[in-house]
Parts: C-alpha cells; sequence; structure tokens
C-alpha cells in the first residue's frame, strides 16, 4: 500500500515537472548586442508550435528555449531560425534548467 | 507637406519614437516604419518589410529644403535594401548595407516632377557601449544631385539587455551637398530604445531639432 502511494506520488510529480518544465534548449549566439534588432529571434522561435517560451540574453549571448511537453525542436532547425535571424550559433545544449531559472540566475547575475 | 509635418509632430506626441540612423533591415518578416526631422533641412519617413533577414523592400518620402536659398526638393521613391555583409562576433556586430530604389521629385525652382534614382551605402559597428556609423545616401535627378553623409558616433552609459531600455549619447555630423547646406551640421542626440520602440532627439549645433522615430514589429 505504501509502495502504491509512492508511485502515485511519483508519477504525479513527473508529471507536474512535465508540465512545468518540458524541456529546454540553450543556445550561444554570436552578434547578440542590441535588443531592439535581436527581436526577430524570439519573433521567429515563438512562431514554432513546439515552442513554449523564449528567454534572451545579450549579456550572456544566450537564447534559451522552452519546448511543450512532448515536443521538441531539431538543431538543424534551431540554427536556420537563428541564421535566418542574421545571427551565429555557436553552441547548442539541452538543459535540465527551467526557463523560470535561467530567468532567476539572469536577474540574480545582474545584481 | 503640412500634412506629413503634422502626422509626424503627432507620432512623436504618441511616443511611436523617434529614430536616427538606424538599420534599413530590422529582421526577417519584420516590418519598419521610421520618420525623421532633420532640422528643417531634411524631413524623412519611410517603410519598409523584409522578408529575409537581408533583404527588404519599402518605400519612402524625403524632403529636403535648403538652408542657402529656397531651393525645395520632395522625393517619394521605391526601395531595395540588401544587407551585403554581417560580421557577428562574440560582443560585437558589423555590417554593410547597400541600397538602390527610383521614384519621382518635385524640383521648386522649375516647378516640375522628374525622374529620380536613389542609391546608398551604410555601415555600422556596435558592441553594448559603443556605435559607430557612416551612411552615404544619394538622390539624383535631371535638375539635381544631392549626396546626404552622415557620421554618428554613440556611447552608452550602461549595457541594457533585451527587455531593458537601452540609452545612447550619440554624436552626429551631416552633410548635405548640391545647394541644400553649407558645410557639416553637427548634433548631439540621446537615443533610447527598448524592443520594438526607438525615439531620438536632440539639437544641432545651431539650436535647432533633429529627432527620429522608429518602430519594429
Amino acid at each position: 500500500m505504501t509502495r502504491l502511494k509512492n508511485w502515485k506520488m511519483f508519477c504525479t510529480l513527473a508529471l507536474l515537472t512535465g508540465v512545468a518544465h518540458a524541456g529546454t534548449i540553450e543556445m550561444k549566439v554570436y552578434g547578440l548586442v542590441c535588443g531592439f534588432c535581436a527581436q526577430g529571434i524570439e519573433k521567429t522561435l515563438r512562431k514554432n508550435p513546439a515552442t513554449a517560451d523564449v528567454v534572451v540574453s545579450l549579456e550572456d549571448k544566450l537564447v534559451a528555449v522552452a519546448t511543450r511537453d512532448g515536443a521538441d525542436i531539431s538543431d538543424a532547425e534551431l540554427t536556420r531560425a537563428l541564421t535566418d535571424s542574421g545571427y551565429d550559433v555557436k553552441g547548442i545544449s539541452r538543459t535540465q534548467r527551467s526557463l523560470e531559472q535561467i530567468r532567476a540566475q539572469l536577474k540574480q547575475d545582474k545584481k | 507637406m503640412n500634412l506629413f509635418r503634422i502626422a509626424f509632430a503627432g507620432s512623436v506626441l504618441a511616443g511611436a519614437g523617434m529614430l536616427a540612423q538606424a538599420k534599413p533591415i530590422a529582421f526577417s518578416h519584420g516590418t519598419t516604419v521610421m520618420a525623421e526631422y532633420g532640422a528643417g533641412t531634411m524631413t524623412e519617413a519611410q517603410v519598409f518589410y523584409a522578408p529575409k533577414y537581408f533583404l527588404s523592400l519599402g518605400g519612402g518620402y524625403l524632403e529636403l529644403d535648403s538652408s542657402i536659398d529656397h531651393r525645395r526638393r520632395e522625393i517619394a521613391y521605391a526601395r531595395v535594401n540588401y544587407l551585403a555583409k554581417r560580421w557577428n562576433m562574440e560582443d560585437a556586430q558589423a555590417n554593410v548595407f547597400v541600397w538602390g530604389g527610383a521614384g519621382q521629385a518635385y524640383v521648386s525652382e522649375l516647378n516640375e516632377h522628374q525622374f529620380a534614382g536613389n542609391v546608398g551605402a551604410q555601415f555600422d559597428y556596435e558592441t553594448r557601449r559603443i556605435y559607430a556609423s557612416l551612411k552615404t545616401d544619394l538622390h539624383r535627378a535631371d535638375a539635381f544631385s544631392h549626396r546626404i553623409d552622415t557620421l554618428q558616433l554613440g556611447v552608452a552609459p550602461y549595457k541594457h539587455d533585451f527587455d531593458s531600455l537601452a540609452t545612447w549619447f550619440v554624436v552626429q555630423g551631416r552633410r548635405i551637398d548640391g545647394g541644400i547646406q553649407e558645410g557639416t551640421e553637427w548634433s548631439l542626440l540621446l537615443r533610447l530604445f527598448k524592443r520594438g520602440a526607438w525615439l531620438e532627439a536632440g539639437v544641432t549645433d545651431e539650436g535647432k531639432l533633429q529627432a527620429m522615430a522608429m518602430v519594429n514589429f
């Protein structure tokens, strides 16, 4: 009975985590110096149906994308999206950080 | 022309943003609308749509009022802008833009309209703390040839980020030849932008208003 309860709790937590944080893709991007010009990146990425949220940081040369639950965006697709926006992708990594954690980290770094 | 001035002043008052010399292409599938009031000598408005990040198409209206005599040009043009080269560096970006177009110009001293051509180029380099650009814009018809050269050097007191307000102090030098302006006109400008809205305003060395507004969407 206890085992069943634990299993239910694990499934609930996994489900909640999955909804809140389906997946994060972090990209290092060169040429990110102007927020006015970089807004095309956000606009392009948000058009992708797999995108749940986007964070852009000029300070960290970072573009982070949270994907929807069960969805993914291939590296080739991401590179094309950034290149078509006029920027150069220098690295792509899939991480465990949620965009909320990234936002909090960026806020912390500014202090 | 009065209607244009009223519309321009209205957009400024509405906070649509004042612009100076920005990039002629914002981003892929983006539309750029801009208006500039250049110390009573030069007034310009442009609308461009970019199907690609390196290409934009659109049109503009340019009025040149001579500070030397009573010459006036009213030029309406269609134009293609092309990003010839971009350097994306870790903490900087540099661009070379070129453009060409054609339209119709009203020549006040002849009281007639003429076919007019337009070619130009811009080089810019920016980090999050410094900005430099050099632009040359040539408008030509049978009755006139005017080259507008604009140099801008800017410094930011702090590094802005994607969602924060950017503040720049910009020194601008501008020369318009062909009997429109004598010598180089210098301006001190305050530039502010956040996301898609850009405002820029300042005064020339003769105390005249220099202002620009731009929105990207």
